[in-house]
């Protein structure tokens, strides 16, 4: 009778080199949402957007009584403010529990206690919510964009606002950057999805309903740095070579912009930790 | 207990399964009044049977009945009934006092009458002093008895308890153990979920063993010994020459099979009997020095479960 | 311990009493309390902020669309700009879809579901408890604006009448608001991704669509409440007060009633009808 050896037995495998962990918690993040129908239904909804303009682009470049929606530069911005309701959604569904639910369920201390550094599990999980808007944004404006001169035949508009694609480029990921680190840094605070979903809601919506009230008290719109939204609106402008809607210097909405992301670096910075440290 | 007693659950053909996963697979039983323990390990099905029980799930398939009513959607049913949940959770802002008294309110007692009845059930379970203090603030075991509290606060006569003792400490767990089995003798019912199998032992011999979402076996568990006794038997043995030991058990036909754990050797043998006198004749002849430990978890529910399971 | 003297199910209003006597305190103290002092506390700071710039001002009065105005205008923009259409809303998505959910996500729901009572009693006195919580919040912080605002330009009887309509329109506006998503938190699984686009999709897009999909709104029976002109803050709102014949005060009173019982009526049953299974 065979006796066998019941000890315990080192893995013996490769490892992945350090640095490279985050690729981890993205991976496991974004195969949960792509498992969901009601993402994958979300998903198709924020698209809907980029199938009317290609049916636009496609009926200006082949109809000549459609010839006035051909796109202009302008096109692509209203395409971004239009998307922000998409990213507003979708920003809420995904971001609102990625760290909420791991507190919540106390998996930030099993995560931690593994070869895993708080950065790496901060970046990760960036990473899932940045990539799901990218998809929803600088993907289908990218793909207008190719959708243009595939219907027109010519690189001519391409060609003649040889800005559009690095704008394009940068709006989206200003924009995404900021959402993602804020809604982090907000998932960051409650151990409940909802009441960050609400959070988040509440900072977006009540910061531009008190700006338009101060824009009615003051008659100008120099207060527009207090409005999350509004900035982005600003700098979005300003990328896509636009007159500027409101009267605060982009700088300023550049400024009020990065000095969120820092704050919600430094939020995330306290709050994502192994161990509570109880003052 | 007594044959002819209606049964206080029955469950005829239940089913019920979440999405494509089943939780509980064409169960039929009939629980008798008294004392019972509901046995598996976790995941097995134990907690989906409790929530049919309390009415918290609807069955997907078969029916079940409480008390000889339908639970489902029968809330006049719960004045009977007392439910002490798996899960941790509570209204933790509240004191202990306030959280039973509110929840004994539910059954339509007047506040008055309430905190009197939440004030004896906090005694019953040791918990008077502690009345005053936020749940919050409260440890595993103390939060483990609020939650008895609110169990027996309105005097039920059918106890559903579901991993009750997880969390309490060793006189915690004896004073409970002691409780649940006074509610036996006061003619009231119990049913008691365990994976820790010596906790449901101390507590009854009537178990239901449940795995993979069916039952196993139902009844008295000496009954459902006596199925198990074409099983083979697992001897672990320490001896001061372990490894010597062993090597003599290989020669024998009964064995069937031999694991080191530690110092000591653990053999599973078809024939009890004949292995019991070799070990006793080897012991006798010194050869291999002191045997320090001979145990069978057979003497155990643990192996009961354990057979059931496997076979 | 001496159980009841009998075993009849408690009624469905008593119950609902009781629900509500547990839930009030629970719901006023708690971290959601926060989020909702910050929003009802907005709207007064910034009204501290203008009545002391207007003091100091020598005109002492604020300007709308440039042109100078009394503190009452102020007030109107204020009550719609804030209130209307970000507080009420928000607060009945916020607190509507929490209902039961929270009790859900808490595992506690257990202890109040195997208790004598019907299930839709759970829903019911906890809406009462939000409804409760969100006027005794709300109401308070619209009376500090009034009384903060009204008197720049303008005495504050002047406009005391639309005052009480503001209150009362807002209570209404909390009642149906909290219903609809009573229901919503009560019959989906993701109640508050549906609540918000309900509110910041939904209403404002089909509001200024010409038909009868405006009808299917909270939003369209509710701002014919307000007493005060809308203002022009976007092209949308100038949409709507070009496209908009909005329904009489009565019709909309009515309709926001229907909507609230209706809507608490479903929930009430989804609530009966529903299995929550609790993440273990």
């Amino acid at each position: 009778m065979p006796i066998h050896d019941q000890g315990y037995r080192r893995y013996a495998g490769t490892r992945a080199p350090r640095g490279r962990a985050w690729t981890v918690i993205t991976r496991a993040g974004m195969r949960t949402f792509f498992g969901r129908r009601a993402f994958l239904g979300l998903l198709l909804l924020s698209w809907s957007q980029f199938f009317v303009r290609t049916v636009q682009i496609y009926a200006a470049a082949n109809l000549p009584q459609a010839a006035f929606f051909a796109p202009t530069p302008e096109t692509f911005r209203r395409f971004f403010s239009i998307q922000e309701l998409f990213v507003f959604v979708m920003t809420v569904y995904v971001g609102a529990g990625l760290i909420a639910n791991d507190r919540r369920a106390n998996a930030l201390q099993i995560y931690l206690s593994k070869p895993l550094t708080r950065v790496e599990y901060v970046f990760g999980k960036l990473a899932i919510l940045m990539t799901l808007l990218l998809l929803i944004t600088w993907v289908p404006a990218i793909l207008l964009l190719i959708v243009q001169i595939l219907f027109a035949g010519s690189f001519t508009f391409v060609r003649s606002n040889g800005y559009l694609l690095p704008a394009i480029t940068l709006f989206s990921f200003v924009d995404v950057v900021t959402v993602s680190t804020t809604m982090l840094a907000l998932s960051s605070l409650s151990n409940s999805s909802r009441y960050v979903g609400m959070l988040y809601a509440g900072v977006i919506f009540f910061s531009r309903a008190l700006f338009n009230v101060l824009r009615f008290v003051t008659g100008a719109s120099t207060l527009s740095w207090i409005s999350f939204s509004v900035n982005l609106d600003q700098i979005g402008d300003v990328i896509f070579r636009l007159p500027p809607q409101y009267d605060t210097p982009w700088p300023v909405s550049l400024l009020t912009i990065v000095g969120l992301i820092v704050a919600s670096a430094i939020v995330l910075e306290r709050r994502v930790r192994g161990v509570e440290i109880v003052a | 207990m007594t044959p002819s007693a209606p049964a206080i659950v029955a469950a005829n053909h239940l089913s019920k399964w979440y999405g494509q996963v089943i939780g509980l697979n064409d169960v039929t039983l009939s629980v008798p009044p008294g004392i019972t323990g509901l046995l598996g390990p976790n995941g097995a099905g134990k907690s989906t049977l409790m929530k049919l029980i309390t009415g918290q799930l609807k069955p997907s398939q078969g029916e079940i009945t409480v008390l000889g009513e339908s639970i489902w959607r029968n809330p006049a049913l719960y004045f009977r009934m007392g439910f002490c949940p798996e899960q941790d959770a509570f209204y933790e802002r509240m004191t202990g006092l306030e959280w039973v008294t509110a929840l004994v309110r539910l059954n339509g007692v007047d506040e008055r009458q309430a905190t009197e009845m939440a004030r004896r059930a906090l005694e019953t379970v040791d918990l008077t002093d502690a009345a005053g203090k936020k749940i919050g603030a409260y440890s595993k075991g103390m939060r483990q008895r609020v939650k008895m509290a609110q169990t027996l606060a309105h005097d039920p006569d059918l106890f559903i308890l579901d991993e009750p003792l997880a969390g309490m400490d060793p006189i915690a767990r004896r004073k409970t153990i002691r409780l649940i089995k006074e509610w036996g003798r006061a003619g009231k019912s119990v049913i008691v979920s365990s994976h820790i199998l010596h906790e449901i032992e101390s507590m009854t011999a009537n178990i239901l063993l449940i795995n993979q979402g069916r039952i196993l076996a139902e009844g008295n568990v000496h009954q459902i010994r006596e199925l198990i006794d074409e099983h083979p038997h697992t001897v672990y043995i320490k001896a001061d020459q372990t490894r010597a030991l062993a090597r003599q058990f290989l020669a024998d036909d009964g064995v069937l099979s031999l694991t080191f754990e530690d110092e000591a050797v653990v053999v599973q043998t078809g024939r009890p009997d004949a292995f019991y006198a070799r070990l006793t004749a080897l012991a006798a002849s010194g050869e291999f020095g002191t045997i320090h430990e001979v145990t069978s978890p057979d003497d155990n529910l643990q192996a009961v479960f354990q057979y059931l399971v496997k076979s | 311990m001496t159980p009841p003297a009998t075993h009849a199910t408690p009624t469905v209003l008593a119950s609902t009493a009781r629900i509500f006597d547990l839930s009030l305190g629970q719901m006023l103290w708690s971290r959601r309390s926060v989020f909702l002092a910050f929003l009802v506390g907005g709207p007064v700071l910034l009204a501290a902020g203008i009545r002391v710039v207007s003091a100091a001002d020598r005109l002492g009065l604020p300007q709308i669309n440039g042109a100078r105005v009394g503190g009452a205008a102020l007030f109107g923009t204020m009550i719609w700009l804030l209130y209307v259409r970000v507080i009420v809303p928000v607060l009945g998505v916020f607190y509507g879809t929490s209902l039961v959910a929270d009790e859900v996500d808490d595992k506690t729901i257990t202890y109040l579901f195997t208790r004598p009572i019907p299930r839709a009693a759970v829903l019911f006195g906890k809406y009462l408890a939000y409804l409760v919580c969100t006027v005794l919040l709300v109401l308070p912080s619209v009376v500090f604006v009034y009384f903060l605002v009204a008197p720049i330009g303008g005495t504050i009887g002047e406009a005391f009448p639309t005052l009480v309509a503001d209150l009362g329109m807002l209570a209404v506006g909390l009642t149906a608001y909290g219903a609809v998503f009573a229901w919503v938190g009560a019959r989906m699984r993701r109640p508050l991704v549906v609540g918000l686009v309900f509110t910041f999709g939904w209403e404002p897009v089909v509001l200024v669509v010409p038909g009868y999909l405006k009808r299917l709104t909270v939003a369209y029976y509710l701002q014919a409440l307000v007493p005060h002109a809308m203002p022009r803050d976007s092209p949308v709102s100038v949409l709507l007060q070009v496209f908009s014949g909005g329904p009489s005060v009565p019709t909309s009173l009515a309709s926001l009633a229907a909507i609230a019982v209706v809507a608490l009526w479903w929930a009430g049953r989804s609530v009966e009808k529903q299995e929550y299974v609790l993440e273990q």
